[in-house]
């Protein structure tokens, strides 16, 4: 059964300002609550069992508003970097070093945990197609190479084609043509995407960024539909995690007085089809705990 | 691939020898720059509510949010405004026979300067230049090349045609056209290669300013378009129809691709489309597939095939039909539909023999469609 937490508290202030402490508490909270409020330690032996580099892909396409937070990363990396002695590197990574700028971050290349896009100097793509079975993709040697654990660090966000982006769309950022898996609502492209070998055998967790939502006009920033939730979520389950992100829009756009995304005709339905490639379990089969902090 | 691993690999420098195409790439590394991206306004959208945007270029319409690209992946939402990123932004540049575009009644035996950005709206499983065409211009080794300066290069090489080529040059619309529009001020004609994915507005608009457009029909089935294109049918033949009653030059080239697009009955359908759509003189070009990018699993197009096709669409009615990726093969020529007479013989890429005068057969005098001197 997948087990999904929703953590919950005061972290994003209303002036924007990010409580650390807080939100420090909230993640390892949550981490701990994944496997029945087990020592972090333990907790980090189990998501990530062998030694490795560990690759945190966020989400910063949309700017500094609406991009996963620089705190939210380098508070998850160095909970990683202090409790897990095996993780020999974190990287925070995206397409481009400008958009990382743009979202908050500060680039590094030294040290234990880095953070750098896939157009750095010496990064890149790779040069050999990876085949799904519509689309071929060529992966950034980051998700490729140089990790060996891969975590989706995603921002919450209603799509006006995917319907929602979270935690599996999230990958797309890590191939270099992410344009043309967007046909048909991107389904199946979004669950197929994530059944190819970079992804899938390196794929450990999933935490959705739902600090602040946006619910309508997604996937850019429109103050009108974003709504402060200061929830995260955490999954071992990558399609669980993205279907309770799914249902906090639905209520959002609900409480707005807005059409579900079924009725606006673009329910996430790569979730089903990743269900039934095996990436992972929809409604059913599912635990929801929710965690306060 | 970078730009001059792209030069290497194409078939062209043997043809023209090791002295002019250096010198060209030794003039292009001189203004090669950082990979900047244009900010030019794109033409052919329109601005919708909450900065939203819907692209009316292609028959995608694709409907973006702010700082959300099209299809294309060269055309960018930024703030409610459209912008094209790849304006004088070449990522390959080649002086290529006109041949080898193909056209085969336009000019034969001249040369062009071909050029492409990055970039395209369909996704052709079979693409043979996918490492520029299916990226986005960030992932690709380009550099300044702006209308003027396309322009005087054509004329430094003595290529009396610019070619848009090698990717999708819609997706580019708006370096092409005013290249095109330069280029004819300077005595400098323009032609382009596309998949014909293209809205009638704006295509209007490029017939007005270009001599020749061949359109790539990858199949004659919405079902292999679908599959094997990720783009419709429909709007491409209704681009040859609008081509072909303008008052351009129109060639089609048709990529027979063993078992997905070859039957009998598929090229008969194309072929009697052809005739009474668009004409029986629209030279018809049966090109030899290769395995290439995600079509890997099938031979080679066998020459017979490439023959049945010729023969079926000669059959139904339409006089210029050629075979196309063979070299050697005697349908790369062109023959007079009425006495059979060799016209211009062909090897490859390169014409060996013009046999017209005043664009008519030598033998019995039948005008022979095309653009001659």
């Amino acid at each position: 059964m997948a087990k999904v937490i929703v953590a919950h508290g005061e972290i994003l202030s209303k002036n924007g300002d990010i409580n650390i402490a807080r939100l420090k508490n909230i993640v390892i909270k949550s981490l701990r609550s994944l496997f029945d409020n087990l020592a972090l330690k333990e907790v980090l032996l189990q998501i990530f069992p062998r030694p490795g580099k560990v690759g945190v892909k966020i989400n910063t396409i949309a700017g500094k508003k609406l991009s996963t937070r620089p705190e939210v990363a380098l508070t998850l990396s160095q909970i990683l970097a202090e409790n897990h002695p095996g993780l020999s590197r974190i990287i925070i990574w995206d397409r481009t070093n400008r958009e990382l700028k743009k979202a908050g971050y500060r680039l590094q290349q030294r040290g234990k945990i880095q953070v750098f896009g896939t157009d750095t100097k010496g990064v890149g793509y790779e040069s050999k197609l990876t085949m799904t079975t519509n689309i071929g993709s060529l992966f950034s040697h980051i998700q490729s190479k140089f990790i060996h654990h891969s975590l989706s660090l995603a921002i919450l966000k209603d799509h006006g084609l995917a319907g929602v982006t979270a935690g599996l769309k999230n990958y797309f950022g890590a191939i270099h043509n992410p344009n043309k898996y967007h046909d048909q609502n991107c389904d199946p492209f979004v669950a197929e995407l994530c059944t190819t070998p970079p992804i899938k055998a390196k794929h450990r967790l999933t935490i959705i960024d739902a600090l602040l939502v946006q619910f309508h006009r997604g996937p850019s920033y429109h103050p009108r539909w974003a709504s402060r939730e200061n929830k995260l979520i955490f999954s071992l389950d990558p399609v669980a995690a993205d279907h309770v992100g799914w249902q906090i829009i639905d209520q959002l756009r609900r409480r707005a007085g807005l059409p579900s995304l079924a009725e606006e005709n673009r329910p996430p339905r790569y979730l089903h089809t990743a269900e039934a490639l095996g990436l992972g379990h929809t409604s059913t089969n599912m635990e929801i705990l929710e965690v306060e902090g | 691939m970078k730009r001059r691993e792209f030069l290497k690999a194409t078939p062209c420098l043997a043809l023209f020898g090791p002295r002019a195409l250096p010198e060209i790439c030794r003039d292009l590394d001189a203004l090669e720059i950082p990979p900047q991206l244009s900010k030019v306004e794109a033409r052919y959208y329109q601005k919708l509510p909450d900065k939203e945007i819907e692209c009316q270029l292609c028959p995608r319409q694709c409907r973006l949010g702010n700082k959300e690209r099209g299809y294309c992946g060269v055309r960018e939402n930024s703030e409610g405004t459209y912008y094209t990123l790849v304006y004088g932004k070449a990522c390959s540049v080649h002086v290529d026979p006109i041949e080898k575009k193909p056209f085969f009644h336009f000019y034969p035996g001249q040369i062009t300067l071909s050029l492409a950005t990055a970039g395209c709206n369909v996704n052709c499983k079979f693409c043979q230049n996918w490492e520029i065409s299916q990226v986005r211009p960030e992932q690709v080794h380009h550099f300044d090349f702006p209308p003027r300066m396309v322009v005087d290069t054509a004329k430094k090489y003595d290529c009396p045609i610019i070619a848009y080529t090698y990717t999708e040059p819609v997706v580019f619309y708006e370096y092409m056209v005013d290249t095109a529009k330069l280029g004819r001020r300077a005595g400098l004609k323009s032609v382009v290669v596309t998949g014909g994915h293209i809205n009638p507005e704006p295509l209007e608009e490029l017939i007005s300013v270009v001599e020749a457009i061949k359109v790539d029909l990858k199949s004659f089935t919405q079902d292999f378009y679908d599959q094997y294109v990720r783009g419709k049918l429909q709007p491409v033949l209704e681009a040859i129809k609008k081509i072909a009653a303008s008052p351009i030059w129109l060639e089609i080239v048709y990529l027979v691709i063993p078992t997905l697009n070859d039957s009998v009955k598929e090229i008969k359908n194309l072929s009697r489309w052809i005739k009474a759509e668009v004409g029986p003189d629209v030279p018809l070009h049966f090109s030899r597939f290769h395995p290439m990018y995600l079509l890997r699993n099938l031979p080679p197009t066998p020459i017979s095939t490439l023959e049945r096709a010729h023969q079926i669409a000669r059959e139904e009615g339409l006089n210029y039909v050629y075979i196309g990726n063979v070299p050697g093969h005697q349908a790369e020529s062109t023959y007079c539909p009425r006495c059979g007479t060799l016209l211009i013989k062909r090897w490859g890429f390169e014409v060996s023999k013009i046999n017209l005068k005043d664009g008519k057969c030598p033998q019995c005098q039948t005008p022979i469609p095309g653009i001659w001197d």
